[in-house]
């Protein structure tokens, strides 16, 4: 789970980029895939409108030139004397009905004329029980099935219409188009008139124009489908059909979008005043759409795109953030490694060019840094130096008091040679302008100083140097060693009265070593006050201390330069200073 | 990290599986074939189901051929095939198709590329002499006789005792005797003789070709109608019914059944096809009897006359030879079928060799124990072989305009004289 949670942390720039990708490609093709299939599919709806609507028109007029015909065709055989007396008349002679006969015929097949573009036949019956057909074939023959029929009562009951009925009964759906026959002086129906044409023939009007999900229907006032190149509908009554048709035509639009049969359509309607009809073209959005539009090779190609972008942005941002990355994880190890190592310039040009930056900004604080701690250094050396320098008034004060006892008790070479080594010792100290002066300077003026005290305190210390010849002329800070024999001489024997005082300088390796050794009283070393402070008014210089010379060797030539000391009560004390070899004086150090 | 981008990758192309779209395969279109062989004709009852018996035969032998009968109305047949034939094209258009006997003519005149010569086919001589004329063009035997349209008087012999006639008497009358029967008999049973109908002359065509004569002379071309002997007293026999006002008029074929049907006419002078009508109604069965068709008073007029019949044309195509070979082998050369035929559906062939069959002297009780087949087939052979020329219905429609001038008062040789003028000026 750390691991995990490692491992998100170490890629979160690539997951949240590529994640922020994938989510934006996906949404902007969704967006465009949704909205180029709408628009498609909106205007396609618009196209299709506009076509239907002309097909439409083009149906009613074909209708319209039908209904025109059947009406001429009815009117004349209304008008017909010969039919009349052929329906109305009772038997006559041979040669009369014969006539009568023939002239039926004619005046049929001239009536018929006006419907010859049809395939349909005309037939009329009589109260005198005749009938006439133009082709018997085409509908029901007999005259007592057709009496019965509702159609032929639907007639009667309406005498002075033209009707259009549908004839289911009698096989294949028939549409008959009927009138009663009227006699207009008296107002007596004297027959009736038949016009029959399969509806499978009528559609032929429209059925050209009609497709899968592009359904026509003829919808007579009561709500009934007519005809419809959907024969399950044919018969069929669908009234809430009829009244959309009929708010379409009030509202003189040109389609509406309704909800029927569980399906979205488009529903075009047109109305025929002559037939009190309604032309219907239901366009069914779904199958029409779905062979129109193919909505899945769209999608599915919108779906490759998505996936090439993808892959595409992962790889490149893998890339960009891989270097990104890797730049950031060293920049965090950084610090670990003492800000001295660099950065690895990979990746992109941002990327490298970040990297350059830090790496120039490292070595520009490195610069700064090592800057810093020379002057620092600097500034503590010469505090130092300056502390070292400070001779202690009492120092002068006493070792004057002793030269002036000396002179008063007529010791005079003694007192001569006390002023000589306080000359010497002040020449040094305040007259060298040097920072280093050599071994055999520094022990001139140990001894100088030995001499002072001894002069002082007697010469029951024992001072004794053994300097290793090579080291004579080598090198040393200015004024090392003294802190360490003042000490001893002001502390090494508070409890022995008497004893000696070793100075041992040689070289050993690569190292100048002074050993200080005293047979004294020893201390506990403790380890917060390694060193101890130095007591003033005894001391040659007021400021400086053995702490401080362990300090400023540090200071001036590293931490593996210094002071050790080991010390045991009662046996004495050993100090041991290691220096570098400075073979000159101008060391470049200081 | 992988792993997610595993799972990414591989749920990115099981969606792009599914969305593979499945492809439509193409329709298959129809071929000609060769081995099918399509047939029209028309009315199920008669010729459609002496197809079928013939395909059943046919195809145990040939089980590798395909027969389609096709049922058309007769018009439908002949606007196809004017349509298809003028155009040049066979596309559409069947193998085998039935043609009316009296339009032949115009046919294989107008298209004799167009029909496939059976001369090889079926031996001609083995059909009826009347039926090879208007089958034939130009020495080429292009027809298969079909059936015959051999014509008998069908009467009510119940009228006729009431009459006071017999069958007997109607043996050998011409057509002024049958009138004059036909007087008696509505006198003394208020029933007419005939019915007909004003629009269709077949009775005229009846009528001549008992005297051997038609509309055209013998080169079927020229009108033949003025100064027609035959013609004449058809003309005046057919005005006779009129005057003596034995006729109930018919305006369609259903009204033409329905007057017989319905016992309102004594007798049907027509063609042996009325049988399974008349037959339709049995409660009459008994009261028929069929008498030889009366004659018209002309030099060699013979009492057997014809009123339509069809014959089977081959139409050249793709499967014609298969087409030939159905025909030879079965209304052409197989006695069987024409027995099985008259058994079960009572159509006379004009196959001579299968006339002698026992289907054939079977006696029928509807018709009062008589052998119709057989009387039908001896009257076969007494037909006038004529050659209905080309333009038979189209001076017919003249015809049945002059026929209502003439019945108006025209006198007959004004009426035959402008009825030529007119059918030579449109025939031209």
């Amino acid at each position: 789970m750390g691991r995990m949670i490692e491992k998100f942390n170490d890629h979160g720039l690539f997951i949240k980029m590529f994640l922020v990708m994938v989510v934006s490609i996906i949404a902007v093709s969704v967006t465009i895939t949704y909205s180029t299939i709408r628009m498609s599919e909106r205007l396609f709806m618009d196209t299709f409108s506009i076509t239907n609507t002309k097909v439409i028109h083009q149906v009613k007029s074909n209708f319209e030139t039908f209904s025109n015909s059947v009406a001429t065709a009815a009117n004349e055989v209304q008008q017909s004397g010969t039919i009349k007396n052929y329906l109305s008349q009772g038997d006559t002679t041979s040669l009369e009905m014969a006539k009568l006969y023939y002239n039926t015929h004619v005046q049929m097949d001239r009536a018929h004329l006006n419907v010859d573009d049809y395939e349909l036949s005309m037939m009329v019956t009589g109260v005198n029980g005749r009938s006439f057909s133009t082709d018997r074939a085409n509908w029901v023959a007999d005259e007592e099935q057709i009496a019965a029929l509702d159609l032929t009562k639907n007639t009667l009951e309406e005498p002075r219409k033209l009707l259009y009925q549908l004839d289911t009964e009698n096989g294949a759906p028939m549409i008959v188009v009927t009138k009663a026959l009227i006699e207009r002086t008296t107002d007596s129906i004297y027959g009736a008139f038949y016009l029959s044409i399969r509806e499978s023939e009528f559609k032929r009007f429209y059925s050209s124009f009609t497709s899968e999900g592009n359904d026509l229907l003829i919808m007579k006032a009561d709500g009934s489908v007519l005809s419809s190149n959907r024969a399950d509908m044919i018969g069929d009554a669908a009234p809430e059909l009829l009244n959309e048709a009929a708010e379409i035509e009030e509202e003189g639009i040109d389609f509406r979008e309704i909800e029927w049969q569980d399906t979205r359509q488009i529903m075009l309607a047109e109305h025929l005043p002559a037939l009190d009809m309604y032309v219907v073209n239901l366009i069914d959005q779904e199958v029409v759409m779905d062979n129109l539009i193919n909505t899945k090779t769209v999608v599915a190609s919108s779906f490759l795109i998505v996936l090439a972008a993808v892959s595409i942005v992962f790889l490149i941002s893998r890339r960009m953030t891989k270097s990104l990355s890797q730049l950031v994880r060293e920049i965090s190890a950084l610090s670990k490694n003492n800000f001295d190592q660099y950065v690895t310039a990979t990746g992109s040009f941002e990327t490298k060019q970040l990297a350059y930056a830090f790496n120039d900004m490292l070595d520009e604080l490195h610069n700064y840094v090592e800057e810093l701690i020379q002057t620092q250094k600097k500034q503590r050396n010469a505090e130092l130096a300056a502390l070292q320098r400070q001779i202690n008034p009492h120092f002068l004060y006493n070792t004057l008091t002793s030269v002036k006892i000396m002179v008063q008790q007529g010791n005079k070479e003694k007192a001569a040679d006390t002023v000589n080594a306080l000359i010497s010792l002040l020449q040094n100290a305040v007259g060298n302008v040097h920072e280093t002066m050599t071994v055999q300077a520094e022990i001139d003026n140990l001894k100088s100083y030995v001499f002072i005290n001894q002069v002082r305190y007697g010469e029951r210390i024992q001072v004794s140097y053994f300097i290793a010849p090579d080291c004579e002329e080598l090198h040393v800070p200015k004024l090392i060693i003294q802190p360490f024999i003042e000490n001893a001489f002001f502390h090494a024997f508070n409890q022995k009265t008497d004893g000696f005082i070793h100075i041992i300088i040689f070289k050993e390796e690569n190292t100048l070593v002074c050993e200080i050794i005293d047979n004294g009283d020893g201390m506990q070393i403790d380890s917060r006050h390694a060193l101890p402070d130095s007591r003033r008014n005894r001391q040659l210089f007021s400021g400086i201390g053995v702490r401080n010379v362990h300090e400023r060797i540090k200071l001036l030539y590293g931490s593996e330069f210094g002071v050790h000391i080991s010390s045991n009560p009662g046996e004495g004390t050993h100090i041991r200073i290691t220096l570098p070899i400075i073979s000159s004086n101008n060391n470049p150090k200081i | 990290m992988k792993k997610m981008m595993m799972l990414l990758m591989a749920s990115v192309l099981f969606l792009a599986a599914c969305s593979g779209s499945d492809s439509a395969d193409g329709g298959g279109g129809s071929e000609q074939d060769s081995n099918k062989v399509t047939i029209w004709a028309w009315d199920p009852n008669f010729n459609i189901a002496a197809l079928n018996m013939a395909k059943e035969m046919y195809e145990k032998e040939n089980p590798d051929v395909e027969i389609e009968i096709v049922e058309n109305a007769q018009a439908d047949i002949v606007q196809k095939l004017n349509t298809g034939l003028s155009s040049g094209t066979s596309k559409g258009l069947p193998s085998i198709v039935l043609i009316e006997d009296y339009r032949a003519q115009s046919f294989l005149q107008a298209y004799p590329d167009a029909f496939h010569d059976m001369s090889d086919s079926f031996n001609v001589d083995d059909f009826a002499e009347y039926k090879i004329a208007p089958t034939s063009f130009d020495g080429k035997q292009y027809g298969l006789p079909f059936d015959s349209g051999v014509t008998g008087l069908y009467v009510r012999t119940d009228y006729l005792e009431e009459a006071g006639y017999t069958l007997e008497d109607l043996q050998g009358i011409d057509w002024n005797e049958y009138i004059e029967i036909g007087k008696k008999v509505k006198e003394a049973t208020g029933k007419d003789m005939i019915t007909l109908d004003p629009n269709d002359l077949g009775l005229i065509r009846l009528m001549i070709q008992t005297a051997g004569a038609w509309y055209m002379e013998e080169d079927g071309v020229t009108p033949a109608l003025a100064g027609n002997e035959a013609l004449k007293q058809a003309f005046e026999a057919y005005k006779g019914m009129m005057d003596a006002d034995i006729v109930k008029p018919n305006s369609d074929w259903s009204q033409f059944v329905a007057n017989f049907n319905s016992g309102d006419v004594a007798s049907v002078p027509t063609g042996n096809w009325i049988t399974p009508s008349v037959k339709a109604e049995a409660s009459q069965s008994g009261k028929w009897a069929v008498a030889p068709i009366p004659k018209l008073s002309v030099e060699g007029a013979v009492n057997a006359s014809n009123l339509g019949g069809s014959s089977w044309y081959v139409l050249n195509g793709d499967s014609s030879e298969a087409a030939a070979d159905f025909l030879g082998k079965t209304f052409g050369s197989n006695a069987d079928l024409y027995q099985q035929l008259v058994t079960e559906i009572g159509a006379i062939g004009t196959y001579k060799p299968a006339s002698g069959g026992e289907a054939y002297e079977k006696a029928d009780e509807f018709f009062g124990g008589q052998k119709i087949i057989s009387d039908f087939a001896g009257w076969t052979e007494e037909i006038q072989g004529l050659n209905y020329g080309m333009h038979t219905y189209a001076i017919e429609d003249i015809m049945i305009v002059e026929m209502q001038n003439y019945l108006n008062g025209k006198s007959i040789d004004d009426v035959l004289n402008d009825a030529q003028a007119q059918a030579e000026a449109q025939l031209k």
